[in-house]
């Protein structure tokens, strides 16, 4: 049986914060346009198991993180190289596709990209979706310390990439002669 | 191994306003006594505007035909005839469709499904945060001064009109200016005899910003906006929403009526 059209027009109200959510995630426009199809499928296949009384957004976060999930792993099942390097390529590749940008906002994706999923999907959902830790370990079925910690690393590993040279504070000052 | 340091993970989620209150404050004074902490909370900041300025843009992108397509359905506020029918099946045919009828239908639209708000929406609502607890200054120019309208009209290059909310028991305290992405926005606030207060924000919609009428929940605080003639208002504050909703519901009859009354 088709989803209502009720449902439809709840999915089509989302699509705005899906293809964020996907951009921010894969970088290149069709890719991440490409996800948010998925995700619409997937939710107008499943829409019988959706339960009202649940937020429909991050329902449907979840399952663009699932799928998200699921094409790396179709995606490394092609090639010889780990799942962690392939992830690392394909962002690489992604990355390859955006025009040039400017000043500070490149560093900031570039860095962004290094990241590997486990430690860009907390951040995004966080800083950019603006959920709370709460909200995204729903999405993510992971518990909310664990997207504090990676938030947390995320923010580290992304100032350590810009290369702010500084060393981490606490070591006593030198004096450079 | 200082035993009282605060570490990163809490300092983080500090920054993403996860804390409660005790946690919050045992941070903000290890800020304030190790800069080079707050510095680097700073920069986790900074970080966290340039990715929403990054990636906010892709939501006032249009949705792909192929999408739209996918889902069958056009959203009604694509098809004008569709909506009035809508509306006088809500309605129950036959009765008089006043503006109430109107904002009805569209306030059947979930708040967190609504089209995502705009970075002006929570600029309002962040105006209001900030302006509406003020005791000495909560305007900068007061209702008394005749000069308010012409002054906010000249700025912003709105037309700026000081609704009446009288009837609803809310008298205008006054405005002020804002800054905004393209210009000066402004703020009208006005009051109730409970020294409640409500805040109408008004700005310049980019070109293709829908007038539809939208609900937002945001921070504790209601807010409706929509765009009338070429300017875009926002209406919020901490009443329950239908009593927000019959304050914008009366906006937005002065600003479609003809005559034009003096406050």
């Amino acid at each position: 049986m088709d989803a209502p059209d009720n449902f439809k027009r709840l999915l089509l109200a989302a699509i705005p914060r899906l293809r964020r959510y996907a951009r921010s995630l894969v970088f290149d426009g069709p890719r991440a346009d490409d996800l948010v199809q998925s995700t619409l499928e997937r939710a107008l296949t499943r829409w019988q198991q959706f339960d009202e009384r649940r937020d429909l957004l991050l329902w449907l976060l979840s399952i663009a993180h699932n799928a998200h999930q699921d094409g790396l792993r179709r995606d490394a099942r092609l090639s010889m190289l780990e799942p962690e390097r392939m992830e690392q390529e394909l962002d690489r590749q992604a990355g390859a596709a955006q025009p040039p940008d400017i000043g500070l906002r490149l560093d900031l994706l570039a860095a962004l990209r290094t990241l590997t999923p486990e430690l860009r999907e907390p951040l995004l959902l966080v800083v950019v979706e603006q959920l709370s830790y709460a909200e995204a370990a729903q999405v993510l079925r992971i518990p909310p310390g664990t997207v504090m910690s990676r938030i947390s690393r995320a923010r580290l590993l992304l100032r350590r990439v810009l290369g702010d040279g500084k060393p981490p504070s606490r070591s006593h000052l030198r004096r450079v002669v | 191994m200082d035993a009282d340091r605060i570490d990163d993970g809490l300092l983080s989620a500090w920054l993403d306003d996860e804390l409660d209150p005790a946690q919050r404050a045992h941070v903000e004074q290890w800020l304030r006594e190790h800069p080079e902490d707050a510095e680097r909370v700073r920069q986790w900041g900074a970080d966290r505007d340039a990715l929403r300025a990054h990636f906010d843009p892709v939501l006032n992108e249009p949705v792909p035909a192929s999408m739209q397509r996918r889902l069958l359905t056009r959203p009604l506020s694509q098809r004008p005839w569709a909506r009035a029918a809508a509306v006088l099946l809500l309605v129950g045919g036959g009765a008089v469709l006043g503006a109430g009828a109107m904002w009805r239908w569209q306030d059947l639209l979930p708040g967190p499904l609504a089209q995502s708000p705009r970075q002006w929406v929570h600029r309002a609502a962040v105006a209001h945060a900030v302006y509406a607890p003020e005791q000495r200054h909560p305007v900068e120019v007061g209702a008394n001064e005749e000069h308010l309208v012409r002054w906010l009209t000249k700025r912003t290059e709105l037309p700026v009109k000081l609704f009446d909310l009288q009837a609803q028991g809310f008298n205008l305290v006054g405005g002020r200016l804002l800054p905004d992405a393209s210009g000066p926005s402004a703020q009208l606030m006005y009051e109730d005899g409970e020294k409640h207060r409500v805040t109408v924000y008004l700005r310049k919609p980019e070109a293709g910003t829908p007038a539809a009428f939208r609900f937002e929940h945001q921070g504790g605080l209601n807010l409706f906006y929509w765009v009338e003639s070429g300017c875009g208002y926002a209406l919020v504050g901490d009443l329950p929403r239908d009593k927000l909703l019959a304050l914008a519901m009366e906006i937005h009859r002065q600003q479609t009526t003809q005559a034009g009354t003096g406050g």
